[in-house]
């Protein structure tokens, strides 16, 4: 697809994933996705301008919240409706469900349901990358609730201290279920990052893809030409309920008004005018993709026992 | 037990009602912060407004943050938290969602919190309590599904309950937070918070202790040791096959898994002849095994059969439900075991319930048990 400018580029895949979240929320009371989800919707534009600078070649590892990531770094969009409906033509073949998404093809390298389980992994393939002297960029992706396990510490440590050419990302969307971020940390998550003698870079527009993207792909260059590790955190914003469709800002666990007011800068809501240029052949695609999972055959009982050891 | 009859005897409907598995953990929290000012409660989500599936839900307001309060994510250091806590006068209970996220809290449990009596010479207690949730169904996958108990009770320190029914969770949460002077780990079910139980079988214990095995069903024709929600799947099977085969099950729910009664299991099996072991985990190495061991070291010439035993199988938890529904023993399976087993030929003819899928049965069915 040809774009007039890069603005429409980053546009078009922020409102693709979107609208493939949207269609899981649609299709989620049929029953047919069978699987927790834990959906980016207001987070899209951190993984689209994070991903539009890497390669397939360079790799990426993130959490249980990875429809957007997955996306983002090209996995096949029929292959993920597949998954997500425990077909034998899924991502992980109806093994991995929504929470594992991966497509090693593209360098998404897994995702797991343990939180900051696979800070360390992103490390260790940048230790790989440095020592097999692979010229490529690793990124770990995790959530600001991720940056209060030990293992993190740990990853952020060893990084730093081996200069590994990795970008850690944190995705600040301010709660860890319905924990605000105050009630759980002591420490600026930046602040904290800079002790280990690790460039620090901020952004507060999450919601702007352009700007996330430009922040990225400096940072991007950097690592490629350095070799070492930078780490930068993107404050964005949760639309949706921890895990599941629905909205549940009633609850009265975080604030109706910073959510308001996230969705207020929200390009995806605010020009609606490349969002009706855009859907229908977005729409399209994902016909077509719930149809191939509709029709995909489900996994044999042999597959039960495959690939265990 | 003692503490049962002493609450049913100044609360006369205990006895009889109908209780659900959550409404069980619910009292047992509360009652415990009630009765004692050195209690706390912390975990992941303890003061939200879901609060722990209910079980906590709304015990922060009662009580005061500074009693039942949130944490970082930060589960080694947490349990650490706790230990030092109870060394010094507090009584912990920490919370788990799922039993896979204790795993980072492994060296806590396992190198400190379960050696710390023993290995200063019987100088210190660490009574605490620790509460974790086994997932299942709707594609909780492989890293919200497992189901820890032989990780645990293989380590001497360690006590691990399982509690299936609400029954034994209020015989033995006020045993263990009141009483008992050790760590404890409790693993509990997530398809049974739903559940309602009948408060109606306050069985004698000699040592007075709850934190045991108990017979939950009398029969003379094969004894099924099983754990946690498997018990009720015994007690479902053990009901269809005394109507339709005539068979009669004795059904010993292992409780307390890593000091089961085993005079209880040896003296049934010596009845029966015939031993089947339904456990929520894998077999290999498990609750599986140890019952076949405990069998095997006092009374191997009681068995008229070679045991037979169900579990997970020997692989991760798929999400798909067409694979997930095949990787637990449903209903179907467990009754053609039994059934194969106590007449000794899989052309048994004893009519099986269709069923495959307990995951969708537990969503309808509510009880009481
Ligand atoms: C080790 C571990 N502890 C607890 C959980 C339960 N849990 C799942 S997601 C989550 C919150 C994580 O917050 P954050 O890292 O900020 O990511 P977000 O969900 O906001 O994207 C928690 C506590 C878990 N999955 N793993
Ligand atoms: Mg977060």
């Amino acid at each position: 697809m040809k774009f007039p400018g890069i603005y429409e580029e980053l546009f078009y895949k922020a409102l693709r994933i979107r609208l493939v979240e949207e269609r899981i929320i649609e299709l989620y009371p049929s029953d047919k996705i069978q699987s927790p989800v834990h959906l980016s919707i207001g987070q899209e534009a951190v993984a689209v301008g994070a991903c539009q600078s890497l390669k397939q070649t360079d790799l990426l590892f993130c959490s249980y919240r990875s429809h957007a990531f997955y996306l983002a770094k090209g996995g096949h969009l029929r292959e993920m409706f597949a998954e997500l409906y425990g077909k034998a033509t899924g991502c992980g073949h109806g093994k991995a469900g929504s929470m594992h998404l991966a497509a090693p093809e593209v360098g998404l390298m897994g995702s797991s349901a343990v939180v900051a389980s696979t800070i360390p992994h992103a490390v260790g393939a940048a230790l790989a990358a440095e020592r097999l002297k692979k010229p490529q960029v690793i990124v770990a992706v995790f959530g600001d609730g991720a940056t209060e396990e030990g293992a993190y510490h740990e990853s952020l440590n060893f990084a730093a201290l081996h200069k590994l050419p990795i970008v850690l990302l944190c995705e600040n969307n301010g709660l860890a279920v319905h924990s605000k971020l105050e009630a759980r940390q002591a420490y600026r998550i930046t602040d904290q990052a800079k002790s280990y003698g690790l460039p620090v870079a901020y952004l507060a527009d999450g919601h702007d893809v352009v700007k996330v993207h430009e922040v990225f792909s400096g940072i991007v260059g950097e690592v490629r030409r350095s070799r070492c590790p930078h780490f930068v955190e993107i404050r964005t914003c949760r639309y949706k309920e921890h895990v599941g469709p629905d909205e549940d800002s009633h609850a009265g666990y975080r604030s109706v008004e910073e959510l308001q007011a996230w969705k207020s800068k929200d390009p995806l809501i605010l020009n609606q005018e490349l969002v009706a240029q855009y859907r229908p052949v977005i729409l399209q695609e994902i016909d077509d993709a719930v149809e191939f999972a509709e029709r995909s055959p489900w996994p044999e009982r042999s597959e039960l026992l495959s690939d265990v050891v | 037990m003692a503490l049962i009859q002493a609450r049913a005897a100044t609360d006369p409907t205990l006895e009889t009602e109908v209780v659900t598995y959550r409404e069980a953990l619910f009292r047992a929290m509360r009652d415990a912060l009630a009765r004692d000012p050195r209690v706390i409660i912390f975990g992941q989500g303890v003061d939200d407004h879901k609060g722990t599936f209910g079980s906590t839900l709304g015990l922060a307001q009662e009580f005061g943050a500074a009693r039942v309060f949130d944490t970082p994510l930060a589960e080694e250091g947490m349990t650490g938290i706790a230990i030092g806590a109870a060394l010094n006068g507090l009584y912990p209970i920490q919370t788990h969602i799922r039993s896979d996220f204790v795993l980072l809290a492994m060296n806590q449990i396992v190198n400190l919190a379960a050696k710390y009596k023993y290995m200063f010479g019987g100088r210190f207690e660490v009574p605490m309590l620790i509460r974790m949730v086994i997932g299942r169904s709707w594609g909780q996958g492989a890293q919200h599904s497992q189901s820890f108990q032989s990780l645990f009770a293989h380590v001497p320190g360690l006590t691990v309950i399982m509690p299936a029914s609400a029954q034994s969770i209020l015989e033995c949460y006020p045993y263990v937070i009141g009483r008992h002077r050790g760590p404890v780990l409790a693993i509990e079910h997530r398809l049974m918070y739903d559940l309602k139980f009948r408060m109606d079988e306050v069985a004698e214990k000699a040592n007075g202790s709850p934190l045991t095995s108990r017979k939950v069903r009398a029969g003379n024709d094969v004894t099924i040791v099983a754990t946690s929600i498997m018990v009720l799947e015994a007690q479902r099977a053990a009901e269809h096959l005394a109507r339709v085969g005539g068979i009669q099950c004795e059904i010993i729910d292992l409780n307390c898994v890593s000091h089961p009664d085993r005079s209880l299991i040896v003296e049934s099996v010596g009845r029966t002849g015939k031993l089947l072991v339904a456990d929520t985990s894998w077999q290999a190495y498990g609750v599986c095994a140890e019952i076949c061991r405990i069998v095997c070291e006092h009374s191997p010439s009681a068995l008229k059969a070679p045991v037979v035993t169900l579990g997970m199988q020997p692989a991760p938890c798929p999400t798909a439900k067409s694979l997930e529904d095949r990787y637990y023993p449903n209903l179907r399976d467990l009754t053609d075991a039994v059934a194969t087993l106590v007449t000794g030929t899989d052309h048994h003819g004893i009519p099986l319930p269709d069923e495959h899928s307990m995951a969708d049965v537990y969503k309808r069915f509510k009880g009481p048990f």
